[in-house]
């Protein structure tokens, strides 16, 4: 038997950095429910070390999980030429703010730019729908 | 001589964010816009969006007006807390036309600035930090700083048309010579890429640090970081703030989300203003936010999460929208111009599905989709005028590009009030 099939599959933590695309932007002012706008927001962009070590090539779809969600987007390469193990990227849509904590303290001001999430391979599941 | 030179021209203010760029130009046909020029991406796709035929829906059927009303009127009215939010994306008389109606129905009022540039906004208003407007960033700044902000995609002309790029009257030799602009931040956004070596780059909650090590360099102290960023660097920076004799800090809620509160940045402005000469201006990102906190202030003394109670004012967080809807005290809303379930955390959003909603917005929204009263509104600033304050608090008259059959949502808030 292949000893790969004992492993269990591989999963990392972490920080995810939101930010604005004027590309999403635009999508999201023609057709917030439309594909483009979909995959303009569902990704997340990883550093290739983390890629590879999820074993999950770019293009493919990974599971982003923690205690207050999770949802299926497709994992990219982040193009940033500095390394940047364990922090990943995001354009802030529906699909972060599926994982960002309600705690607040008060304050009234979510946790936008604090969110810690592990990745999994989502092994061919489909991106997550935006809910309706 | 060419005639055309001396056609008058109509230009028409974009609304698609803070900027509110006033040399749009469109052609139309039929009361739709077929081109729009001298518009950035998105503000192109904002004068050519795209809207819905129904104008009014209750329970996603197609209804009257009349119909549509009387249902908003009936959901307000049965209400104990009902909650008003948006009107970022509304023009003043808008905003003053939901403070009167949140009055009459002791409403809790707010807008985005509450999770977003509020406080700056708030000291801003309240003179507390020294700012100018974009005109002067454009005539007379030196030294920039894009500090937590990727205007190159939040704001895309304020490069061009204002900070970077431009002659200004003062500053005729532009970017190559005269600007020195400068990135701070936890990624490398667009923005920072034109900065190129002024890009530092810091890591996620590094801010508050950066800005003690910045003080410290800027006093001649040694800069020290715990994430051991260079001091050289440091100083490097701190000898060109220093040299500013017209310097902006331009603040993005990269910055300010990772600030437990703005005590540091006070503290950096002021020892600016003591080595050099230097302003510090919001990104605000929605065409009125600023409008909104400045005509709230006005009547209350506060720019959001207020709450009405026959003639008083109660303000704090707790009357935030996150926290009304965390702690379900509203058990109503009201969302003018914007899409509480797409732009907030679901675990804070989805309260919202547990109470009647009455939406007014020009397109589908995911808060439209779960409203009990949809009224699909003109388009604020393409297909309804009215005034607005820009980012830099200066006010910007709008006239409608196109004619429409919808109603501004204007309208629609003095019909709710008459019926009520």
């Amino acid at each position: 038997m292949d000893f790969g099939s004992f492993l269990a599959t591989p999963e990392i933590n972490v920080k995810v950095i939101t930010y604005r695309d004027i590309f999403q932007d635009k999508a999201m002012l023609e057709n917030r429910f439309g594909e483009e706008y979909r995959d303009l927001s569902a990704v997340i962009k990883l550093d290739p070390a983390d890629l590879k070590q999820l074993n999950v090539k770019k293009g493919e779809t990974v599971i982003l999980k923690n205690s207050f969600g999770r949802v299926v987007v497709k994992a990219e390469e982040s193009g940033y030429e500095t390394p940047h193990r364990g922090i990943a990227y995001m354009p802030k849509s529906p699909w972060s703010n599926m994982l960002i904590s309600d705690e607040t303290g008060g304050t009234g001001v979510p946790k936008f730019k604090d969110i810690s999430v592990t990745v999994t391979s989502a092994k061919g599941e489909k991106v997550t729908e935006l809910m309706s | 001589m060419c005639e055309e030179a001396d056609m008058e021209k109509n230009y028409y203010v974009c609304t698609g964010c803070g900027l509110l760029c006033d040399d749009i130009e469109v052609e139309s046909e039929k009361n739709k816009i077929n081109k729009v020029y001298t518009a950035c991406r998105v503000g192109v796709a904002h004068m050519k969006e795209a809207r819905n035929e129904a104008t009014f829906l209750v329970d996603d059927k197609p209804v009257d007006e009349a119909t549509a009303v009387s249902k908003a009127v009936a959901i307000l009215k049965n209400a104990k807390n009902p909650l008003i939010f948006g009107l970022g994306n509304s023009s003043n008389e808008t905003q003053k036309t939901a403070i009167e109606l949140a009055k009459k129905i002791n409403a809790t009022l707010d807008d985005t600035s509450s999770f977003c540039l509020g406080p700056l906004a708030e000291a801003l208003i309240q003179d507390k930090l020294k700012t100018c407007t974009l005109d002067d960033v454009r005539n007379k700044a030196d030294v920039l700083i894009y500090w937590g902000t990727d205007p190159s995609d939040s704001h895309p002309r304020h490069l061009s048309k204002h900070s970077y790029f431009p002659r200004g009257r003062e500053k005729q030799r532009g970017w190559e010579e005269e600007r020195t602009a400068i990135a701070i931040d936890v990624r490398k956004s667009h923005t920072a890429k034109i900065c190129g070596n002024y890009f530092f780059q810091i890591p996620p909650k590094g801010d508050a640090e950066f800005i003690d090590a910045l003080i410290a360099g800027i006093s001649g102290k040694l800069p020290k970081t715990s994430y051991n960023y260079p001091p050289k660097k440091i100083l490097e920076l701190a000898n060109i703030l220093k040299g500013a004799k017209f310097g902006v800090i331009f603040v993005g809620r990269g910055l300010t989300d990772s600030l437990e509160n703005l005590e540091p940045l006070f503290r950096l402005m002021k020892i600016l203003n003591e080595k050099a000469n230097f302003h510090l201006m919001p990104m605000v990102r929605s065409y009125n936010t600023m409008g909104f906190n400045e005509n709230l202030f006005a009547e209350t003394g506060y720019v959001n999460s207020v709450k009405f109670e026959n003639g008083d004012v109660k303000h704090g967080p707790e009357y935030s929208i996150v926290e009304s809807l965390k702690a379900k005290t509203v058990d109503a809303a009201l969302i003018i111009g914007s899409d509480p379930l797409l732009i907030l955390p679901r675990s804070i959003a989805k309260n919202m599905l547990d109470i009647p909603v009455i939406s007014m917005d020009h397109c589908e929204t995911m808060t439209s989709k779960h409203a009990k009263v949809h009224i699909n509104t003109a388009i604020s600033g393409v297909e309804s005028g009215g005034s607005a304050i820009r980012m830099d608090g200066v006010k910007v008259n709008f006239e409608p590009a196109i004619e429409t059959k919808h109603p501004s949502d204007e309208v629609i808030l003095k019909k709710i009030m008459e019926a009520l």
